[in-house]
């Protein structure tokens, strides 16, 4: 190992030693990492290479150098939105559709599976987004907090109790390892090598419990962007380097969570179960306190939801979610014996959250789809407003534009357009196609036939596909149907070989939309744009857009190829805006066009999310939290063993509970 | 071909294995019951389809059964999309003016939603509407999907038949001909070509194929078939070994004759029995195979009626237990029927019931 040349970087590299001497001086040696007998390890030595080489990345102070005017906030003014009297203790039983590949919850298939209960949901990051207030945080790791917008920074002050579920305190030697982790390459995850490099440009450390986050961008929600980030364990990963994916497949990790996951308790190919960390050290903290209540987190595999909604009933997990109208209305009707008898509670809850943005997803880069009138057409043809209707049973609703849950920010005039056999035959007419042929699907002069693949890879959308279908007769259009396996068809809409796809992408839940990935033609044409010298660029503020562009950009979320200059010039604009009034104004003329030019077809959302449990899981009052995607995503349940014994006597000796169908819409108002 | 065919029908030996077969009288009957579903299945669009058989509009006949479609505008109606029998039946009756329409039996087709304006669920049987065996998930008639899946398995099972044969048994015939490096290669080709994993081909295959052509039955066959000719030419493989050391193969050697003529002339007629008894159980191994491919979602491209997207529905919709119940006992039966016919047919094909061996 080459040690750093400059006699700066050494310096550095003394400082940040004893920065780290100092944090483990309270615990007794590490005896799991081998390192601390064996002097510093490849880590330490790689980390420190690093921070000695990119000082303009990492920059180590001192509590002198913190600015003299800074305004330290927390969140105590904030209402918390768990139930603090919660019940802890027992057993939840629930379930996970595949075993996971790996307990690393980062690099090669760590995403899905088991993930949301090591990090996503159960993680504890510096701050996190109040789930009932928008734009508002909470604190978890960190105490306090500071910005200066000026230099784009946003401080943290940890939380001193803060500790991992090793029992080691949690420090500002962390917060730097992760950012060195997260940035390294043999992390193995370009994405996030990419965030990490470009949404950031400085980590400051001043002492062990304060540092500070410096965006490249500054953003209304910079604090969310800086903090909401759950550190990794710098003890516990001593062993990282080109080879950690092998040798941490199945290594639990250290958490910041309530929840952590012992060897002894995962069980291969059938079941996880999370056992809660002892003395947690949030447990009586205000926002993390009444939440994370089971002792025990028993995850079973079922890989097949039918299935795993009979396991439910037959009471072997304690809840499953029933968003579906099959669940809800046929398999768990309000009739169902443990529904009527009171065993098993059935809840219907009203979120307001960023929608997935379901809908047809139009490739323009394809013949007769680069027509704005055919595509509109295809608006007018496609009959999304029956599949909510009687598919959904009027439970989900038309997406009016693509950021639609996004609240005030969604543009308040912008209507989907409606089901409208004559509006699209008029339209398909201007677009050429005028004859009806011996099948009822309209030709132009050419002879073309107006006839489109729908592209999915979700068998979950076999049977809404042909009702599609079959209503786009109506108007003249032949849809035909395609429904690849996940892997196959991702991979044909990521590489744009599709010609129409009926998919959707997650969003998470964020103050604004996201424009860039979606629409923006660098993510369409790696020859969008054209420079000065003749080079391709990829932004429209440092060329003029190329007229012809030829090489498809594969692999981006901009599976509908739109290229539009002056949408990408709004777009660049978004990205630089700094308040959100200017914000909501970029994104309404953004959905103005993006609606005109009818890319995308406004397909449906489903307003809230229903769960079906047994009557010993308890909720606090309201039941959810405004922003949660699913009943589980906060954990604010708990389990009530001695009520789970008495629902069990009661279902032997046939004795009924009151009937309890329940509905909140407190959040729909 | 025809000439070669009629000259085995008329040959006595035959005749007395065709009676025999006959005689047989569980496979006899299943043979027949299954020429009747077959027939039925031809003629479907005239027993399960939602065009009319008949429409008399002013005086004038149409038969829309086959051909292009009338919209609605032909009849005096409204629209530019085909015309909706059952509600152009109730109009006209309420008009009153003497025109009139006369639907199939069953009015539906395998693909509509017979519940218009109504919500998307499965219903139960329902005698009075036609529903004669309820309807799926997404209000289409079982029984027309029945029908209908009914013919694609067969067209399926029959084109599935004729090339895997034409394959396997030239082949076949080839190696046991030839024998020699010719055998040895062919054989290790047909080893290595069999250990390819068939579902991983068919999933590429469907990503590969562009867009606006789509998976069709046809392309389904030509994978299956890929996959399915090699079993064929061991067995033939074998029988050719057999004959082309007898006499008679001897002497059309020396007579000069060529060897597609010994092959196909000479040895196929004797070894015709083994093949023929084959065929019922490749049917219904064809039947299992696209059904299974369906249920698994690897299959047709929905809206295509097949039994294994039936089944798929029906087990995860075990509350509406019709769908499932249907399909699985048309499956039953049919497969049960085909089995009967492949082991009359085995019995009545028996060689050791007219030659003995010394």
């Amino acid at each position: 190992m080459k040690m750093p040349s400059s006699p700066l970087a050494r310096l550095l590299l003394v400082l940040l030693a004893a920065a780290l001497a100092g944090c483990g001086r309270k615990e007794p040696a590490a005896p799991t990492t081998g390192a601390a007998d064996a002097g510093p390890s490849v880590m330490e030595a790689d980390l420190a290479r690093t921070v000695a080489e990119q000082t303009d990345f990492y920059q180590i102070k001192t509590p002198a150098d913190l600015p003299a005017n800074l305004s330290w906030v927390n969140s105590d003014h904030l209402p918390e939105f768990a139930n603090p009297n919660a019940k802890p203790g027992g057993t939840f039983r629930y379930y996970i559709a595949d075993f996971p590949r790996t307990t690393r919850t980062i690099g090669p298939d760590a995403t899905g599976g088991i993930r949301p209960y090591l990090l996503d949901y159960v993680g504890v990051p510096y701050v996190q987004p109040h789930p009932n207030l928008p734009g508002e945080v909470y604190a978890g790791l960190a105490e306090s907090w500071a910005v200066e917008p000026s230099t784009r920074t946003v401080y943290f002050r940890l939380n001193p109790k803060a500790t991992w579920s090793d029992g080691k305190p949690i420090t500002a030697a962390d917060v730097v390892f992760t950012f060195y982790f997260m940035r390294s390459p043999h992390l193995r995850e370009p994405w996030y090598n990419d965030f990490y490099t470009k949404t950031y440009t400085a980590i400051s450390v001043y002492d062990e419990r304060t540092f500070a986050i410096t965006l490249a961008e500054w953003k209304p929600d910079a604090v969310v962007r800086a903090g909401n980030l759950v550190p990794y364990a710098r003890h516990a990963m001593q062993e990282f380097a080109a080879d950690w994916i092998e040798k941490f497949q199945w290594r639990v990790l250290p958490t910041t969570g309530a929840y952590e996951l012992l060897e002894s308790n995962i069980e291969r190919g059938r079941a996880v179960t999370l056992t809660k960390v002892k003395d947690w050290w949030a447990r009586d903290l205000r926002f993390w306190r009444g939440r994370f209540n089971p002792d025990r987190y028993r995850l079973d595999v079922i890989r097949d939801p039918d299935k795993a909604f009979e396991s439910f009933v037959r009471g072997d997990l304690d809840m499953f979610p029933i968003s579906q109208p099959k669940f809800w209305y046929e398999s768990l009707p309000d009739t169902h014996p443990e529904v009527a008898g009171g065993y098993i509670v059935k809840t219907k809850f009203f979120n307001k959250t960023p929608r997935p943005d379901w809908g047809l997803w139009i490739n323009s880069s394809k013949p007769l789809l680069n027509q704005t009138a055919l595509r509109q057409g295809l608006h007018h043809a496609t009959n999304f407003d029956l599949v909510c209707e009687q598919y959904f049973r009027g439970d989900a609703v038309r997406m009016e534009t693509r950021s639609d849950g996004y609240g005030w920010r969604m543009h308040p005039d912008i209507k989907a357009r409606r089901f409208d056999p004559v509006k699209a035959r008029e339209l398909f007419a201007a677009a050429g196609f005028t004859t009806q042929g011996p099948d009822g699907v309209l030709m132009n002069a050419a002879g073309q036939r107006l006839s489109f693949t729908i592209t999915t890879y979700l068998a979950s959308l076999r049977d809404l596909l042909p009702i599609l279908q079959q209503e786009a007769l109506k108007a003249g259009l032949e849809y035909k149907l395609e429904v690849l396996d996940q892997t196959t068809g991702w991979k044909k809409v990521q590489e744009k070989q599709h010609e129409i796809a009926l998919i959707a992408l997650s969003r998470s839940v964020e103050l604004y939309p996201r424009y860039w990935e979606m629409f923006h033609g660098s993510n369409a044409y790696e020859d969008a744009y054209l420079a000065a010298d003749g080079r391709f660029v990829t932004k429209h503020s440092e060329g003029t857009p190329n007229p012809a562009p030829s090489k498809i950009r594969v692999q981006t979320n901009n599976m509908t190829m739109t290229f539009n200059p002056e949408l990408d010039r709004l777009i660049e604009a978004y990205d630089r805006s700094e308040t959100l009034d200017e914000i909501k104004r970029n994104a309404q003329e953004m959905e103005q066009i993006i609606h005109d030019q009818g890319w995308w077809v406004n397909g449906w959302s489903l307003p809230f999310h229903r769960t079906g449990y047994w009557r010993h899981v308890k909720w606090p009052e309201g039941f959810n939290a405004m922003q949660g995607r699913n009943a589980e995503e906060f954990f604010l349940h708990w389990v009530d063993e001695d009520e789970r014994a008495a629902t069990e006597k009661a279902r032997r000796s046939g004795e009924k509970f009151p009937a309890q169908v329940l509905i909140f819409d407190q959040f729909n108002k | 071909m025809p000439a070669l065919l009629s000259r085995i029908i008329r040959d006595p030996l035959t005749q007395k294995k065709l009676r025999r077969f006959t005689q047989i009288k569980r496979g006899y009957w299943s043979f027949l019951i299954l020429m009747v579903f077959a027939a039925l299945a031809c003629v479907a669009e005239l027993l399960v389809h939602n065009r009319a058989l008949i429409v008399s509009y002013e005086g004038k006949w149409h038969f829309p059964t086959y051909g292009a479609i009338h919209t609605g505008r032909d009849f005096g109606l409204d629209y530019d999309y085909e015309v909706k029998y059952r509600e152009l039946r109730d109009h006209f009756r309420a008009e009153g003016r003497g025109n009139w329409v006369l639907l199939p039996p069953v009015p539906y087709s395998a693909i509509e939603n017979s519940y218009p304006g109504e919500t998307f669920r499965p219903r139960a049987p329902d005698w009075r509407k036609g529903h004669y065996l309820g309807t799926d998930q997404i209000n289409r008639d079982i029984l027309a999907r029945l029908l209908y899946g009914f013919r694609n398995a067969l067209l399926f099972a029959s084109c599935f038949i004729l090339l895997t044969y034409v394959i396997g048994i030239t082949l076949g015939c080839l190696m046991g001909y030839f024998g020699g490096w010719f055998d040895l290669l062919v054989q290790r080709i047909i080893e290595i070509w069999s250990n390819i994993p068939f579902l991983f081909v068919v999933i590429i295959v469907a990503s590969v194929i562009p867009a606006g052509i789509g998976m069709n039955l046809w392309i389904l066959l030509g994978i299956v078939v890929l996959f399915s000719w090699t079993s064929m030419t061991y067995y033939m493989r074998s029988v050719t070994y057999r004959e082309k050391v007898r006499d008679y193969v001897h002497a059309a050697q020396v007579l000069g004759a060529g060897t597609g003529r010994i092959i196909f002339r000479h040895i196929m007629p004797n070894i015709l029995s083994t093949i023929v008894t084959f065929i019922p159980f490749t049917v219904s191994g064809a039947i299992s195979a696209l059904t299974s491919l369906d249920f698994l979602g690897f299959g047709l491209p929905p809206p295509t009626p097949s039994w294994g997207e039936l089944l798929r529905q029906g087990t995860s919709n075990l509350n509406a237990p019709w769908i499932v119940a249907s399909a699985f006992t048309a499956l039953t039966v049919v497969l049960t029927l085909v089995t009967f016919v492949g082991e009359a047919i085995r019995e009545a094909f028996d060689p050791k019931k007219f030659t003995t061996y010394q």
